[in-house]
């Protein structure tokens, strides 16, 4: 969707030039959000502003849907693509209605479709519009504003999406909402967009692809999970962090790394505790994970089943605790170091059983990644 | 008093057509003002190599006394036959009202916060748009605060003008302080005051008119 | 590059103005009357009931304003601010001509007069600045000093003055150039002052006259308004001086 090839951008100065971009060449696939992540000065706005030729271009082409952007009206490029700045930057004459359909209004819909458009943009960024269309800017909190400009940049319904530290002057706690909101709208609306960004965990959380960069040169565009499991070099996996390890168990989800071995070990809970001792001596196993209605809901073993009667539902021992498949390894950890337990049960959506994960399940799975680490 | 409303009503019509002469010249005067003004301010911001020194200029021209300018322009404008009149008092007025005008303009357009320029930009208005949605709606009030200050000077300035034959209510001044005809010298000051604080209030009202109500409701709620 | 050339040409056509000028008043005979020993003294004469008349009436409108000025700052006073900012306000709308000619009728002739209409002139803006300028004091410093133990004389005199001896000084000069101009108004009601030569010379269009009251009234006000940016460079603290002319 967006292409740059060779984008070099020098700023020529009194006493010396700057280059502030290099020689960057880099594509962004149609709907993929992909963060431009690096410390400052190291010309990550500046390819975003070469993008709606807010800057000009010193060498080098950015073509968008395979047109170079130099054959297009400069106004009119801007105008099919939503920018959101950092200071936010409504017009604060202009009320939150008109400042949300400026762009419609600038293509010249009528007044009933920009209204209606008006709208539909607020309630997506969680903004109540009767409360909110005849206001002010300045009325608004810092998080309020922010999420206007969001839904001012989708007014037109453009393609792409130019996001400069979109959230950084937001506090901490609002900043982790509208990052929410805005991820669930990207989910429905799957814009292709460029999110510059200094913190690495924004970048992850927020990136399908993320592109670091430093002193004007693109140093390694990956995923978030191949750029923690696999930096290229000492500055990527500095940037990244020592804890990238840690990182990457917010990325992994329990389903990624289920062990199904245990499958075998499952009875339903209606078999009676003689039978069950039967089986696991026959089979030499230790223990059996009981189903009822494919929903796991404890444990036998030998001792139990040696000195109690009656089905295993009522003799299990519950675990001390399970896991959703879509949860984080990260959760799950978490969940491992507050309880004891040498593995726990995973379930699907519906809480049906489909696995167990151990510590050492996690730990298989991690060393695996993480082979090619040492350079 | 009783002499003082005699005189008034006796030659009410005298100073009915003083008092439109004083405002004509002033009218003529800010017109022009603003003519060469405003745009003046609106350069300096795009090129502001020239605004400190344009706003110097401008500045000397307030510190030289009036009738001292006056005084100079004289022998400079005679041979023209443009010494005397109202056309001296009016280039004198444009020059005064200069520094007011232009560095107001200047002032309320820098003003203009830089985010919200760059907002606009990328969001995709053309330099007109930009010009005439957001920058002119939120610079106008302080051009006309600006024009308020010009015009209430040039209204003080125009009274002295009548010394160099430009008409307006300064000759009821003039000319009652020759006769030692009291009445008349007060109904000149009184005339040029209510002149002065009426054109105050006008333009005050005009400024408030013209803010935009989200730059009112901002101030309302810093308090 | 460009920006050099001009300053150059500005600089080469002040130079030729400056020249021109010479000739000018050389030919209309301005040096000699100047000069001359029976109109010098005279113009002097002249120059100095001027300059007393502007020193008297700042003197006393700068005490009266800046004291007015600090009274309405004062807890006890704060609620007469706006009243009294509204009249002060209003005063300076009224044109100078209109001030003195007042003064003539109330208080006749001759050089008090016009003093005590160029006192109350300039107090204006002494008194409007002085108030803005404590006001924007901001509250955080007065409250940090307050806590530190300072009494409210010393806040006032060590920080609240000091923070807006820059505002103070502007309105000032402000006062200062009007009232050297409105003091050659001052000829009118029997001042004297420059403003003789001025209104004389006019009269009997005799351009030398004119010119040897209207060039020291404007050097005087161009020398006051000096003064003043000196005095704001000695007075105001390093740490709180701003750009002037564009504020």
């Amino acid at each position: 969707m967006i292409r740059y090839e060779n984008v070099r951008k020098v700023y020529t100065g009194k006493n010396e030039d700057v280059v502030a971009l290099k020689d960057v060449t880099l594509d962004i696939d149609k709907g993929s959000l992909v963060v431009l992540l690096g410390p400052s000065g190291c010309g990550k706005t500046t390819l975003l502003r070469l993008t709606n030729r807010l800057e000009k271009l010193t060498s080098g082409k950015i073509l968008v849907k395979n047109e170079d952007i130099k054959t297009f009206n400069e106004v009119k490029l801007r105008q099919s693509m939503g920018y959101v700045i950092q200071q936010i930057g409504l017009f604060p004459n202009k009320t939150i209605k008109e400042n949300v359909g400026i762009v419609p209004k600038l293509l010249g819909w009528n007044k009933k479709r920009i209204d209606d458009r008006v709208d539909e943009l607020l309630d997506m960024v969680n903004l109540d519009p009767t409360t909110y269309r005849n206001r002010y800017p300045v009325e608004l909190s810092g998080g309020q504003q922010q999420r206007v400009g969001v839904a001012r940049a989708l007014g037109a319904d453009p393609d792409i999406l130019l996001m400069d530290e979109p959230f950084g002057a937001i506090d901490p706690i609002n900043r982790e909402q509208i990052q929410n909101v805005f991820l669930k709208l990207q989910e429905k609306l799957k814009k292709t967009i460029v999110f510059v960004s200094h913190d690495i965990h924004e970048a992850i959380k927020m990136g399908d692809k993320i592109a670091i960069f430093r002193e004007g040169q693109l140093l390694q565009y990956d995923t978030p999970i191949d750029l923690l499991t696999r930096p290229e070099n000492r500055f990527v996996s500095d940037f990244v962090g020592a804890d990238r390890a840690l990182k990457v168990l917010g990325l992994i989800r329990a389903r990624d790394i289920v062990n199904k071995d245990y499958s075998k070990l499952v009875i339903q809970s209606d078999i009676p505790a003689e039978e069950a001792l039967n089986n696991l001596t026959a089979n030499k196993k230790r223990f059996f994970i009981v189903l009822k209605n494919n929903k796991p809901i404890g444990y036998v073993d030998k001792q139990v089943l040696n000195y109690e009667k009656g089905r295993v539902e009522k003799l299990a021992k519950p675990f001390s605790g399970q896991i959703e498949m879509m949860e984080t390894l990260r959760d799950v950890l978490s969940l491992m170091l507050m309880s004891e337990g040498a593995f726990y049960p995973v379930v699907d959506d519906k809480g049906d059983f489909i696995g167990t994960i151990s510590y050492k399940d996690i730990q298989d799975k991690l060393v695996n990644i993480y082979k090619e680490d040492e350079d | 008093m009783n002499k003082l409303l005699e005189y008034i009503l006796e030659n009410y019509n005298n100073i009915i057509s003083l008092t439109w002469e004083h405002i004509f010249i002033v009218s003529i005067a800010m017109v022009f003002a603003v003519i060469i003004g405003v745009p003046a301010g609106i350069f300096i911001t795009r090129y502001e190599v020239f605004a400190k020194k344009v706003i110097n200029t401008a500045n000397i021209f307030m510190t030289i006394p009036s009738i001292a300018l006056f005084g100079i322009m004289l022998p400079l404008l005679s041979p023209f036959n443009l010494g005397l009149g109202k056309v001296p008092a009016i280039i004198a007025l444009v020059l005064y009202s200069q520094l007011p005008i232009i560095r107001n303009t200047y002032v309320a357009i820098k003003n203009v916060d830089p985010a919200i320029v760059d907002a606009a930009k990328g969001t995709g208005l053309s330099r007109w748009r930009l010009l005439k949605e957001i920058e002119a709606p939120l610079a106008i009030p302080v051009i006309i605060a600006g024009v308020r200050t010009a015009s209430v000077m040039s209204i003080g300035i125009t009274a002295i003008a009548a010394y160099i034959g430009a008409g307006g209510l300064g000759v009821l001044i003039d000319q009652g302080i020759n006769r030692y005809y009291t009445e008349m010298v007060v109904t000149g000051a009184i005339m040029v005051s209510i002149l002065a604080i009426f054109v105050d209030a006008f333009m005050a009202a005009l400024e408030r008119i013209s803010t935009p109500k989200g730059v009112i409701l901002g101030r309302k709620l810093e308090k | 590059m460009i920006i050099n050339f001009l300053g150059k040409l500005k600089t080469f056509f002040l130079f030729v103005l400056f020249v021109l000028t010479g000739v000018y008043l050389e030919k209309i005979g301005f040096f000699d009357y100047i000069t001359d020993p029976y109109e010098y003294p005279y113009i002097l004469r002249l120059l100095k009931q001027h300059i007393v008349m502007v020193a008297v009436s700042m003197f006393l409108a700068t005490i009266t304003g800046v004291v007015v000025g600090i009274i309405l700052t004062r807890p006890k006073f704060s609620k007469y601010s706006g009243i009294v900012m509204y009249i002060v306000g209003l005063g300076q709308t009224i044109p100078s001509l209109a001030v003195l000619a007042l003064s003539l009728s109330v208080l006749g002739i001759g050089f008090k007069p016009a003093v005590f209409a160029l006192y109350i002139y300039s107090v204006l803006p002494i008194a409007r600045n002085t108030l803005a300028g404590i006001l924007s004091v901001p509250p955080e410093i007065k409250d940090a000093a307050k806590g530190t133990g300072f009494s409210n004389m010393r806040i006032l005199f060590e920080i609240e003055i000091p923070y807006s001896m820059s505002v103070i000084i502007t309105g000032f000069r402000v006062a200062l150039v009007i009232n050297i101009g409105t003091v050659a108004l001052g000829y009118l009601i029997g001042a004297g002052g420059l403003g003789e030569l001025i209104f004389t010379g006019i009269s009997l269009m005799d351009t030398k006259m004119l010119l040897a009251g209207a060039i020291p009234t404007t050097l005087l006000a161009l020398f006051g308004d000096f003064l003043c940016e000196l005095a704001s460079f000695i007075l105001v603290p390093k740490g709180l001086r701003t750009s002037s002319k564009t504020n």
